[in-house]
């Protein structure tokens, strides 16, 4: 395959799984705005998502405050934001149309759809009631791709590419979000058990969409940070753990080589991040200290993705 | 006259250029004006490899390198044996028709002033003596300046600051004789000159083409046709069109640092 | 002019099914269908990108149902008269490039060859594999009456519009299957096999193997991206950008997965200034550094050949029938439009006084850009051109106003007539010769008017070719 359609594919899936992220970023926020008094920790939780966004810096250049209409503004449509949602599908799409034929007319159709479907958002004037309902847009065309994809796409490498560039991007934005929150997951902290910390844990499992997942994972017993840095660190079963992610990246490089029949094992990197995940408990990670566990875990990602790029995508 | 020539180009890259190629007109023209003894091409990095010979006679070199970082040297050198024809070009590998050469480029078009000063000059019926007053014009025209003019000031340009080097005034005669239906174009090569302060031999100036004679090399910067002192490495349109070094780099952000040196001596 | 469908006040033999099936659709139905089509047209992605309009800057050429139909004695003198052609504009670029017999022979003046923008001096001398330039050329054809079609413009670098046609008649077949059942319509979707077939007959010499094919495109903000990637899709070939290929050594790569590939054949569908920075434009990067020296050394081919944009060049166009005489000693088969060059004194006046009367078209211009419509335009506009062609004559031919055939659209549920062309796609390559029987319809939308420039507002048919 033509590595810039890897390439292609690949970022076509990143950007799909960021804007996913991105509206499930602000749906959090939504709902703290809909719970009174939270006046202090309001401003927070907006500029948070900016932190773990990545785009703090961009907005504060063009906005100077933080502000909730604005902020959404910025997320969603903003062409100056190169991570806004619209951006984001813009380029999903951009990428894909460079590689029409590798994927199945039902993908295609399904990415140009989106994109024409969120294009006319653009054309009315933005009002903050609309939030939810572009939410649930957002997320449902994402899921509808994500499904198109399995049900349609050949199993071939370029399938590899775009499950790739999915948990790539997902790993790495779970790390960030668990980050620009760590320290409420710190044991140290004076508020446990407190009305906040659980507020702000429960927050932090809606932002990946795991709330109910971990009740059913948990049972009906209390929220703890222990059980969390379990559950989206080291759970198995969590679609948004860091280890799933890690799974997911190393089953599909080892298929790739073994699609492409190479003896040398490109995965070394991602098959020691695997195995150290697995054998790691809770107790481990807030050892070493859990910002730095992150740190870590974000530099070592973006180490196998560049070995990925070198490999695969610079193609000589 | 048996010439030693060394010209050494020296590149710098301040950061890692990924993918370079570099396509060389550094091997002096075949013709009957100069005979190559020997000749080599070398690079300090990369690797050389013949191309081909194009329709202008040039015997095309190019460089490849990946991921390249610092210095280059590029040495072109060899022993040639020159012949003063007053000018008239003998056994050119030239496939061109010559009437290829009365397009105008970007840096020979012309513009109110070259076209004023084409009003002011009387045309004669004799070519070759017409061609002279073409060189001659252009000479008492410019004065001979450095560092008024770059490598993308036009014909135009420089004539209205009546200032420039070889190149400008190679630039103005091409752009006067195709005013005049003359085919011209633009040579590269090399000038002993014992009399320039400046280790500086490189040289460019112009062909015209004459019913009679052929092509005719003129040089304006000197006011006279060329002679055993001259050698001839590559032809084009104009400056961009003949250098005899071009390279691609892709994707590169970084900076680069270009100075080279010629030396030529006369063997004893 | 020239009605297609009813003449003297009959209905015209290819078109009696046609037209009367279409005069007894229901209108809701031609409604619904008019819908659907562009509903498919969408869902397929066929679109052409406009220029100066990033934002939206896709759009769908319009379509339009109603059938363009020839008979297969109206093709087999098309075909005839294209394939004449086509041989001999290879023909005439191989000897201008060589050893220019043409303009020795005096039949072409040298300064029209010598100085023309379009003939690359690079090329002087080197033989391109089988002394083919230009394998894929888009022939636009009038027709005048019964029995004359003329051309127009050879389209030798990279016409487009293939792809329309090959997606108008799977629009066709999918909606009025029934049609395609009662009668015999000659099918067009062999033609990316026969594109396969005719590149690799002209691979370079260095190719020992089977040889390797890519088609190069600009890009997917290029206006005929759709057509890059689909032609790609069914030849079963790579879409390359420049930055997907490299040059090492003479010989062309592509970037893959695996590693670097050699490839022998590159389908260019990018201008020639862009093709190598080294040699053109060198600020471009939309080429492939390197990738002309390793064309000379002969381990890559490049079609169409850089320089081939020579021949359709609208002062050679002038030339064409003596162009045909002088290589084949034949009389063309398909007639030029009568064209005035305004570089000839006694031509130069006659346009200067008749400009009103006149299409004035200039040399370098396509897509319907640069040209004035004479009955159509102001004084001003008049004047305005007057001063350029005199400013430079040697810019400007003159063709007569153009009385193109007809063939009805359905114009919100009712048929009118409105003017159309012809694109018939050739192929040629190493001893063998392709046309398939088919052809793009180019329809202009608005009224009387002469334009059928998708880029200004025209519209596509599909067409058929009858077998017997």
């Amino acid at each position: 395959m033509l590595s810039r359609t890897a390439e292609n594919l690949y970022w076509t899936a990143r950007y799909l799984e960021r804007a996913d992220s991105i509206v499930r970023l602000l749906e959090v926020a939504y709902r703290i705005s809909l719970v009174p008094n939270t006046k202090e920790g309001y401003d927070n939780e907006w500029e948070s998502i900016l932190s773990t966004s990545g785009t703090k810096n961009e907005y504060l250049s063009v906005y100077k405050e933080i502000k909730k209409e604005k902020i959404e503004l910025f997320l969603l449509f903003d062409d100056s934001n190169s991570s806004s949602v619209k951006n984001c599908i813009t380029k999903a799409r951009d990428n894909i149309k460079m590689v029409r034929t590798a994927v199945t007319l039902e993908v295609w159709n399904a990415v140009n759809s989106f994109f024409y479907n969120y294009y006319d958002l653009t054309k009315k004037k933005y009002l903050s009631k609309d939030l939810p309902e572009i939410i649930d847009l957002v997320k449902r065309n994402v899921n509808l791709i994500k499904g198109t994809i399995i049900n349609t796409q050949l199993l071939n490498d370029g399938f590899d590419f775009l499950i790739l560039g999915n948990y790539f991007e997902r790993a790495d934005f779970t790390a960030r979000i668990i980050d620009v929150k760590y320290f409420i997951l710190l044991p140290s902290t004076s508020l446990i058990g407190t009305q906040i910390d659980n507020f702000q844990w429960s927050l932090m499992l809606r932002s990946v969409s795991s709330y109910r997942a971990f009740k059913w994972a948990y049972g009906n017993s209390e929220i703890d940070y222990i059980k969390i840095i379990d559950f989206l660190i080291l759970n198995s079963k969590c679609p948004r753990s860091l280890f799933f992610s890690v799974e997911k990246i190393n089953y599909h490089l080892k298929r790739l080589k073994k699609h492409y029949k190479e003896n040398k094992n490109f995965s070394s990197k991602i098959e020691g991040l695997f195995r150290k995940l697995k054998k790691l408990s809770v107790n481990d990670i807030l050892d070493e200290g859990l910002h730095e566990f992150l740190s870590n875990f974000i530099k070592d990602i973006s180490s196998v993705y560049s070995d990925l790029e070198k490999k695969y995508f610079l193609g000589s | 006259m048996i010439l030693n020539i060394k010209h050494q180009t020296n590149y710098n890259f301040s950061s890692c250029v990924p993918r370079l190629v570099q396509s060389l007109r550094l091997y002096p023209s075949k013709c009957k004006n100069q005979k190559v003894i020997n000749w080599n091409i070398s690079t300090s990095i990369g690797q050389l490899t013949e191309s081909h010979q194009d329709a202008l006679g040039h015997k095309i070199y190019n460089i490849y390198n990946e991921s390249l970082v610092g210095k280059q040297t590029i040495v072109s050198e060899g022993t040639i044996d020159t012949k003063d024809f007053q000018g008239v070009m003998h056994g050119l590998e030239d496939q061109l028709n010559p009437f290829c050469f009365l397009r105008f480029t970007e840096l020979t078009r012309p513009g109110d002033k070259i076209n004023e000063l084409s009003r002011k000059i009387i045309k004669k019926n004799n070519e070759i003596k017409f061609c002279h007053d073409l060189n001659i014009i252009v000479y008492e025209t410019i004065n001979f300046k450095t560092g008024v003019t770059n490598n993308q000031t036009t014909a135009e340009e420089s004539l209205k600051l009546k200032k420039g080097v070889c190149q400008d005034y190679a630039h103005i005669l091409i752009s006067l004789s195709k005013i005049f239906s003359i085919p011209a174009r633009y040579v590269n090569g090399y000038l002993r000159d014992d009399n320039h302060i400046n280790n500086y031999s490189s040289h460019a100036w112009v062909e015209l083409f004459i019913k009679e004679l052929g092509w005719v090399a003129f040089d304006p910067s000197h006011k006279k046709c060329i002679d055993e002192n001259y050698v001839r490495i590559s032809c084009g349109y104009d400056f961009i069109d003949a250098s005899p070094i071009k390279g691609v780099k892709l994707n590169y952000p970084g900076g680069e640092h270009l100075n080279f040196k010629i030396d030529i001596n006369i063997q004893q | 002019m020239f009605n297609e469908v009813i003449n003297k006040s009959n209905i015209r033999m290819p078109y009696n099914k046609v037209f009367n099936w279409a005069e007894a659709l229901p209108k809701n139905i031609i409604l619904k269908k008019q819908i659907q089509a562009e509903n498919l047209f969408k869902k397929i992605g066929v679109t052409f990108s406009v220029y100066n309009n990033y934002d939206v800057s896709e759009r769908l050429i319009p379509f339009d149902m109603f059938p363009r139909i020839l008979s297969s004695m109206e093709w087999m003198k098309i075909e005839k008269g294209i394939k004449q052609r086509s041989i001999a504009i290879n023909a005439f670029l191989n000897d201008v490039y060589h050893r220019a017999e043409i303009i020795k022979a005096k039949v072409i003046p040298d300064k029209l060859i010598y100085n023309n923008p379009a003939y690359d001096i690079r090329m002087v001398g080197f033989n391109v594999p089988k002394n083919i330039y230009s394998p894929i050329i888009g022939t636009d054809i009038i027709r005048t009456n019964e029995i004359n079609f003329n051309v127009l413009e050879d389209n030798c670098r990279t016409p487009s519009g293939v792809s329309y046609m090959i997606e108008n008649r799977e629009i066709m077949m999918r909606m009025f299957p029934e049609l395609f059942e009662s009668l015999n319509i000659e099918a067009v979707d062999s033609y990316p096999s026969h594109l396969v077939d005719i590149l690799k007959s002209l691979a370079p010499k260095k190719c020992k193997s089977d040889p390797k094919i890519v088609i190069l495109t600009p890009g997917h903000l290029n206006s005929a991206y759709y057509e890059h990637s689909f032609l790609a899709d069914l030849m079963g070939v790579e879409l390359v950008q420049g930055s997907d290929l490299f040059v090492n050594n003479n010989i062309t790569y592509m970037k893959t997965t695996e590693g670097p590939k050699k490839i022998d054949i590159i389908y260019r569908r990018i201008d020639d200034e862009y093709l190598d920075p080294l040699y053109y434009k060198n600020d471009s990067l939309l080429g492939v550094p390197g990738v002309i020296d390793s064309y000379k050394t002969e381990n890559v081919n490049i079609c169409s050949a850089p320089g081939a944009g020579l021949a359709d060049d609208k002062a050679i166009y002038t030339f064409m029938p003596d162009i045909i005489k002088f290589y084949l000693g034949e009389e063309p088969i398909l007639k030029n439009i009568k064209t005035w060059r305004c570089y000839d004194k006694k031509e130069f006046k006659y346009v200067i006084n008749n400009l009103e009367k006149l299409v004035i078209k200039e040399v370098h211009g396509s897509g319907g850009y640069g040209m004035l419509i004479g009955s159509k335009a102001s004084k001003k506009e008049l004047n305005i051109f007057k001063n350029k062609i005199k400013k430079a004559p040697d810019n400007f031919i003159a063709q007569p106003i153009l009385e193109l055939s007809t063939v009805p659209i359905f114009d919100k549920a009712s048929l009118s007539e409105r003017h159309v062309d012809l694109r018939p796609f050739s192929l040629i390559g190493h001893k063998k010769f392709k046309l398939v029987n088919g052809a793009l319809t180019r329809v202009a939308l608005k009224k009387n008017s002469l334009i059928v420039n998708s880029s200004q507002g025209g519209g596509v048919k599909d067409t058929w070719v009858l077998a017997d």
